[in-house]
């Protein structure tokens, strides 16, 4: 069975870097950017399984490459993370059929498992 | 007094004027045509005598009882006359001089009656006749070319007092105007000048007791208006600083959350992949975890720093002087960028009273965002200028940089606000703002999208502050 790929953006470069080094070691495949840009760049390229982006950046901001993933493929799930507890951000991102939203601090274990789920494992 | 009575009371003056001088010049012209009138009954009596004088000499001539009769009908004309005009030339010349002219007529009647016609050859008779008729002529004549001088007189009276008050009437009409115009256009000016200090937010009042006018209701109304808003203004001021902590408490926990989270998620993965790691490893992320609570400690320094600002240490300084020191730390900056600088700085500054390192502070942020909002090229304007009315120092810097897009600048004061992309905290102007309003002052801004930005800093005076002799406070 191929790894399941894993898109990872956060202008926190530590964020990506404990993500990959976590998720790599449960066997994903994951790949981290450090702005919307980019991400939406490596998009145009390739799907991933799932998308774990921070909602604000400079520049594109995690709504926007939400929308984007929603538009390319339509089934792949997005997990929203903010520094900014902001409910109505929340809510619109929910709206927007986020799978998930975590708050930081992020409990890596948990966000482990709403990935699990955004693939149908459990 | 009201504008509103002050012209009904030069109206008022001006139809006294125009009626007075219409019952003098109706005056004049009813003495004008009693003296006319005294002239032809004068010009009668001449005539009277003139014929009598004439039968006088025939009976010189022909020494007949006709021409003495002829005489003495027109002695009792010429009384008859001198009977019926009595109070005309009484009123004339005097009731002295009608008794001398009625006196001589008699003595000439007298004589008349005493000659006779054997008498008209005699030289004597002749000669008294002669001369009575004669003095009563020349008396009479003098009389008429008397009253003739003083239609002459007042005619002349009459032209030079219309003349003098029209040029009266024209003088007073133009000082009166002029006054109420200067009156109403003094009171308009401070009305002016007080709606333009309200609209740069300082809400004064105008001091003096306004007059008793309309000019005085609108100065009322003005001051009246002045007051309603600056208390506005106050609430507004407390309900925004209380949005600001909400701003503030927002960006505070974003600011945190981010290292927070950084922190929490080496420690997570740390004890995760443990194991896997080397001892370099391991220091690395020991490493990275201190770096991220460095990044921490400066963010809380930093904001207690802004929060509770150092001490102020106040003393005496020369405006041009701060803004010349500043250019000197920014001037590395201008040449990276090409940026020429603009300075239109006066010379008549008085000092002002502050802590030098805090304006320099806010100078240098000013300068910054200028610079940075330029990019490459553009013009750096720095001018400083003495507001006299509120004895303020201004001291404007401006750019024709991208501007400030209208949505965002009512929030350019918020702390945590910015619209740097990479490089803004958010903080430069709040904390500007802040330290400009502890020394009791003003920062404003103007910005229009591709034209530029200008802020405008107003600081008080040393002499307003009282504290131009004393050093540190």
């Amino acid at each position: 069975m191929a790894k399941h790929s894993i898109m990872v953006i956060d202008d926190e470069k530590i964020v990506g870097d404990m993500a990959k080094l976590s998720f790599e070691q449960d066997g994903y495949e994951v790949e981290t950017f450090l702005n919307g840009e980019s991400a939406l760049e490596r998009l145009k390229e390739r799907r991933f399984d799932v998308v774990v982006t921070d909602l604000k950046m400079k520049g594109v901001d995690g709504l926007e490459v939400l929308r984007t993933v929603k538009k390319l493929y339509p089934g792949v799930k997005v997990i929203m993370i903010t520094a900014f507890a902001n409910l109505d951000v929340a809510i619109e991102a929910l709206r927007d059929d986020v799978h998930d939203f975590f708050p930081k601090p992020v409990k890596i274990k948990e966000l482990k498992a709403s990935v699990k789920r955004a693939l149908g494992e459990e | 007094m009201k504008i509103e009575h002050k012209i009904y009371l030069s109206n008022a003056v001006h139809i006294l004027l125009i009626v007075l001088i219409g019952m003098f010049a109706l005056q004049n012209l009813n003495e004008i045509l009693t003296k006319f009138r005294f002239t032809v009954i004068a010009e009668g009596l001449n005539a009277n005598f003139l014929e009598m004088r004439l039968a006088e000499k025939n009976y010189f001539l022909y020494g007949d009882n006709e021409a003495l009769s002829n005489i003495k009908i027109r002695i009792d004309q010429t009384r008859e006359t001198l009977l019926q005009v009595r109070p005309d030339i009484i009123r004339a010349v005097g009731a002295q001089k009608y008794t001398t002219l009625q006196d001589q007529l008699y003595a000439y009647a007298q004589l008349v009656d005493s000659s006779s016609k054997a008498s008209h050859r005699d030289g004597a008779v002749q000669q008294k006749l002669r001369e009575a008729g004669q003095s009563l002529k020349t008396f009479s004549e003098n009389i008429t070319a008397l009253e003739s001088d003083r239609i002459g007189a007042i005619i002349v009276r009459s032209k030079n007092i219309l003349l003098y008050s029209f040029w009266a009437v024209v003088l007073f009409a133009f000082l009166f105007s002029n006054l109420i115009v200067r009156n109403i256009g003094q009171s308009l000016r401070k009305v002016v000048d007080l709606t333009r200090t309200i609209s740069t937010g300082n809400y004064r009042k105008i001091e003096e007791n306004p007059s008793n006018d309309e000019i005085g209701a609108v100065i009322n109304a003005i001051n009246a208006m002045a007051e309603e808003l600056h208390k506005r203004e106050k609430e507004i001021v407390q309900s925004k600083r209380l949005a600001s902590i909400g701003v503030l408490v927002a960006g505070v926990a974003h600011e945190l959350n981010n290292p927070l989270n950084n922190i929490s998620m080496l420690a997570q993965t740390y004890a995760e992949v443990y194991d896997r790691l080397s001892k370099e490893d391991r220091i690395t992320f020991m490493e990275r975890v201190d770096e991220e609570v460095e990044r921490l400690r400066v963010i809380i320094h930093n904001l207690l720093d802004y929060a509770k600002p150092k001490e102020q240490h106040l003393a005496k300084a020369t405006t041009n002087q701060v803004i010349q020191k500043i250019l000197a730390l920014v001037q590395n900056m201008l040449d990276v960028s090409n940026i020429r600088i603009k300075l239109i700085l006066a010379d008549d500054l008085p000092d002002i009273y502050i802590d030098e390192h805090q304006i320099q502070q806010v100078l240098v942020n000013m300068a910054t965002n200028a610079i940075q909002a330029m990019g490459k090229g553009g013009e750096l304007r720095i001018a400083s200028r003495y507001l006299p009315d509120h004895d303020e120092i201004e001291i404007e810097i401006g750019d024709n940089g991208k501007g400030i897009a209208p949505e965002f600048l009512d929030h350019i004061f918020d702390p945590f606000f910015t619209t740097k992309e990479e490089s803004g905290t958010g903080l430069g102007l709040w904390v500007s703002y802040g330290i400009i309003k502890n020394h009791q002052g003003n920062i404003r801004v103007a910005s229009q999208v591709g034209v530029g930005t200008t802020f405008i800093i107003t600081l008080p005076s040393c002499k307003k502050l009282k504290r131009c002799t004393d050093g540190e406070a």
